[in-house]
């Protein structure tokens, strides 16, 4: 394999600078000259019928310069299933009926933040409260009240995947069991709150929109629906973002009614979220009632899975019906399954809705599936290590109809971690655990539900007289350092420093399409993109190369350290920047400039490529308040050819960070759909004192689909973490678990039945 | 050989199961109206295949489609 | 009615009238423009905000602008020698202690007080001086390191300077 100059090396963020001066510009702190502030009025209840609005008194308050209700809006609907009309189903305001308590009801831009919050108190709505529906089995019964008319027994979206024979073989196998989870929801508490700063231009008729999204080119198409207007009428910028993992990826109200408020007042206006709202009307995990059922031979070899989801929508579509479909798929990996059979619905409820969070489909799926395998070895007598090896997935297993597994490491990854954990925790303490759970995740998604007709990502690079680039990429860096990796992968290939490249993003009118930062799809398909703009301009350079040269045309030229030279007589070739110079000059100007685009072809309907690895935790219980310390963690971890060492790792450590929260601490509490803890004091996160450290170990792979082989590394590994922290509470001291927060309560009731059991049993 | 054809739309397939996911896959009125006025409740196959194993609501309903969605060659 | 703040913002003199009511984040960025620190939450709860006052790590979502009067404020604007990156600033860079950057800015303020009352601390020390600062992209580890890291690269300088 040839040597890379900048690929596999740890690369400093090329943000860097700016954000550790605090120079970095993010939506939050943006202002433009004449700007009025937005603020929304909320619904106080689940589920009303709105008879009326009167914003008399608040039109009154000096100050207010616009209000608009739902009848003031296009009434345009809007949705990330853009191929399923049905589907989008968000409005801008709600006109006839609310139906989660925060849909926002009316909007108020005035001269500042306190008049505008003033003005929300003296708008007089009247509300007719109708019974509503919280629970998801409930909502299915068919006497629960709709909450979406056209939704009969509240179903959003189904999902069916079948493969082999499952009811033959659960007959041939030697045990079965069958476990029953609810996976409660989990939210992203990115540290920026959702904003947007809005301006239309009454001159133009066109709207430009500064958010802190995922994704400029899914806020766009949001914005066009919503407002009836054309997508190129509208541009979304994306400064620095402030964290999304996956809360950022719709449309949501503050940027629509920004908008809306723009238009009406021809002002800038700008909508900021406080932490409450952000907890209240911000998207989150999506919870789930999970069933699973498993048949295994005796040496723990799996012959068939049945797995049933009913997951918790909320009131509308977000990218939950997304979760859906990848639940039944991540539920599998990364183990051969020969006979599979999977049915969800997503049901529609009075909450707050769910969607896309960090390994979505994943990480919830992963919990039951992995505590489920750890009972499942105890009962048959073979080690956790042992049973998973025995069915990891090996390179080009394919499911059916569903997706192949090109390059997998998992085998590897198993291997390495048992040698590691004997190594390094030779002996345990009293009550102390380890528990292992593997995983698996995406790099990117194939399916396209939001029905674009343009290639998945695009990347144009113009190199400059001097050699200097100018690389335009829609990639969303949201922290995960996705600017970084474009630097590199365009580095890379025309033998140049990342120090030479300048970055033009998240422009959706600059830049070429990129669906953004969801699906852990930047490095692999930006990353190809980029990849083909880049090899484009190196074609041209090399094609001017060998004219000077005069060589044989069979001769090889490699553009390396700024060099174009022969690779069997490198002394023999011309310096980047002269060959730059002449392939413009010599052809009459013309701007040296190379477009490339990437979409998945014939990979299945998942993923062209998996991340995977598995992770270990040791933590110790308190039997006697039922405290959980988490003491160590490792990972071992395949995501190809690692581009960015210094950045994989900041994912893993931020990955398994949110990953433990799932398991230890994080959890929305509501009563009745109303969230009670929508605060950073009752909402606990993992903080410095609680993380363990975090030994990482690569193991590296080539995927033959991701450039330079590499694959997804930001989300795969949230999953184990709820799932690895539950096996060691289990081998620590024999406590099972249905659910997923371990609080303490929760460890000390479990701890008590398995002691009764096991006088029971005696 | 014959093939069935769901009795809601123009859905055709050969095999009754596969035409019991496609049934249970549509959420608009009319392939629940028919449902009910066989007797079947999609509410309950809903709750037999979401959270019962081994494909409880696909078998009653493709039973249900052998017995009444029309035959095409 | 407005009152008046006299105070030192990253060794410039500053004299503004406020609103009593106005909290020292607002002032901060609002009106002098400084939007290197973050506001996250509403409950003094996250520490993104974080700036020093006298030297010592402050919330600045939980003081009153005019408590400060006629002290010294340092924000990270302040942190760098023009263009030269303070060490603690340097060492974030090397050991990607950050990610999305947000909550930056408040983990380099308290990492600075911490490490002029304790130049050499252990991880633990650095765990227990900074929790209650959130993060929701790191996972933590990574700060610590390399705030560590920053502790040997002020330590060698202070001998450096010794030395001369
Ligand atoms: S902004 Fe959260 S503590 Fe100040
Ligand atoms: S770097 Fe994003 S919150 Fe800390
Ligand atoms: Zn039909």
């Amino acid at each position: 394999m040839s040597e890379y100059s900048v690929i596999g090396k740890p690369i400093k963020n090329v943000d860097g600078v700016a954000k550790v001066t605090g120079e970095a510009v993010y939506a939050f702190d943006m202002t433009l000259p004449n700007m009025l502030y937005g603020k929304l009025l909320r619904s106080p209840h689940p589920h009303a019928k709105i008879i009326s609005i009167d914003t008399t008194e608040a039109q009154k308050l000096p100050g207010v310069k616009a209000i608009i209700t739902g009848k003031d809006t296009p009434g345009g609907k809007w949705g990330l299933w853009r191929r399923y009309p049905e589907l989008c189903d968000q409005t801008a305001l709600a006109t006839e009926k609310v139906r989660y308590i925060g849909e926002p009801v009316a909007a108020v831009a005035a001269t500042s933040i306190d008049i505008a919050e003033r003005a929300l108190d003296l708008i007089q709505v009247e509300y007719e409260p109708l019974p509503a529906v919280f629970d998801p089995l409930e909502a299915i019964k068919d006497d629960a009240p709709l909450v979406h008319e056209d939704f009969e027994n509240n179903i959003n979206a189904t999902r069916h995947i079948e493969w082999g024979n499952v009811d033959e073989a659960f007959k041939a196998a030697d045990y079965i069991r069958e476990d029953r989870f609810t996976l409660s929801s989990q939210h992203h508490a990115p540290m920026e709150v959702h904003n947007a700063l809005a301006s239309y231009d009454k001159g133009t008729g066109r709207l430009t929109v500064w958010a802190s999204t995922q994704s400029p080119y899914f806020l766009q198409l949001g914005l066009a629906d919503a407002l009836k207007m054309r997508e190129g009428d509208i541009r979304v910028i994306k400064p620095h973002v402030g964290g999304g993992f996956g809360g950022k990826n719709s449309t949501m109200p503050e940027s629509v009614n920004a908008a809306l408020l723009s238009k009406k007042t021809g002002r800038p206006v700008k909508i900021v979220y406080n932490r409450e709202e952000e907890f209240i009307a911000t998207e989150h995990r999506t919870a789930m009632n999970l069933a699973i059922k498993i048949g295994l031979k005796k040496d723990g070899t799996i012959l068939a899975k049945e797995v049933k989801i009913i997951t918790d929508g909320g009131a509308y579509t977000g990218l939950g019906a997304t979760t859906l479909y990848l639940a039944g798929t991540f539920i599998t990996f990364p183990y051969k399954t020969p006979n599979y059979r999977y049915d969800g619905f997503r049901t529609y409820t009075n909450t707050m809705w769910s969607s896309s969070m960090r390994g979505f489909g994943a990480v919830s799926t992963v919990y039951a599936a992995e505590t489920q395998l750890d009972r499942a070895a105890h009962d048959l007598g073979i080690d956790p290590l042992e049973i998973r090896r025995r069915n990891a997935m090996t390179p080009g297993y394919e499911a059916p109809g569903q997706y192949k597994v090109e390059s997998c490491g998992i085998l590897e990854c198993i291997d390495k971690m048992k040698e590691r954990v004997k190594e390094k925790w030779p002996k345990l303490e009293k009550d102390e655990g380890i528990g292992f759970a593997t995983f698996a995740y995406m790099s990117g998604g194939i399916f396209n539900w939001i029905d674009t007709p343009y290639a998945f990502s695009g990347a144009m690079v113009k190199v400059n007289i001097d050699g200097t680039v100018d690389l335009f990429t829609q990639a969303s860096d949201i922290g995960q350092g996705s600017n970084t990796v474009a630097a590199m992968i365009c580095a890379e290939v025309l033998g140049i420093d990342v120090e030479d490249i300048r970055l033009h993003l998240g422009d959706t009118a600059i830049t070429l399409t990129d669906l953004g930062a969801w699906g852990s799809r930047e490095t692999l398909m930006n990353g190809n993109a980029i990849k083909a703009a880049a090899e484009e301009v190196k074609k041209k350079l090399i094609s001017v190369a060998r004219m000077k040269l005069g060589e044989n045309i069979v001769y090889d030229l490699v553009v390396k350290n700024k060099r174009i030279y022969l690779e069997l007589r490198p002394e023999r070739g011309f310096s980047y920047y002269d060959i730059v110079r002449d392939a413009i000059k010599e052809n009459d100007g013309e701007p040296l400039i190379g477009i490339g685009h990437y979409t998945p072809h014939n990979k299945g309907m998942i993923s062209p490529a998996y991340g995977m690895g598995i992770q270990a935790v040791r933590a110790k219980v308190d039997r006697e308040t039922g405290h959980i310390e988490l003491r160590d963690v490792i990972v071992v971890h395949d995501c190809g050819q690692t581009i960015n060492p210094l950045g994989a790792r900041g994912q893993v450590e931020g990955s398994t960070q949110m990953g433990l929260g799932f398991g230890l601490c994080e959890e929305i509490l509501m009563d009745n759909g109303l969230i009670i803890n929508p605060s950073f004091v009752d909402y606990k996160l993992i903080r410095f004192r609680d993380m363990p450290p975090i030994e990482l170990i690569d193991v590296p792979t080539y995927d033959p689909e991701g450039p330079f082989g590499a694959k997804e590394a930001a989300e795969a590994t949230a999953s184990p973490g709820a799932a690895a922290l539950a096996n060691a509470v289990y081998h620590a001291v024999g406590a099972e678990f249905d659910t997923n927060v371990l609080r303490p309560e929760k460890v000390l009731k479990a701890i008590r039945e398995k002691e009764k059991k096991d006088r029971a049993g005696k | 050989m014959a093939n069935y054809r769901c009795p809601c739309c123009r859905k055709i397939t050969s095999d009754t199961m596969d035409l019991a996911r496609h049934f249970l896959g549509q959420t608009d009125r009319k392939h629940k109206d028919w449902l009910k006025t066989k007797g079947l409740s999609y509410a309950q196959l809903i709750r037999w295949q979401g959270t019962e194993f081994g494909n409880k609501g696909y078998k009653a309903l493709a039973e249900l489609l052998e017995k009444e969605a029309p035959r095409v060659e | 009615m407005k009152k008046e703040l006299k105070f030192k913002v990253n060794g410039e003199d500053y004299d503004l009238w406020v609103e009593p009511k106005t909290l020292l984040v607002q002032v901060l960025r609002d009106e002098l423009g400084l939007k290197g620190t973050k506001w996250a939450c509403d409950s003094g709860a996250c520490c993104a905000c974080t700036v020093m006052v006298d030297g010592r790590a402050v919330k600045s979502c939980s003081i009153l602008a005019l408590q400060v009067n006629g002290k010294e404020v340092m924000t990270v604007e302040g942190l760098a020698n023009g263009p030269e990156l303070h060490p603690l600033q340097q060492a974030f860079i090397d050991n990607w202690a950050f990610q999305c950057g947000f909550c930056t800015s408040g983990q380099l303020m308290a990492a600075k007080a911490l490490l002029d009352e304790n130049p050499d601390p252990t991880i633990d020390e650095i765990k227990i001086a900074m929790d209650g600062h959130l993060c929701r992209c790191t996972g933590y580890n990574m700060i610590s390191e390399a705030i560590q890291d920053a502790a040997k690269r002020l330590q060698a300088q202070k001998q450096q300077e010794g030395g001369k």
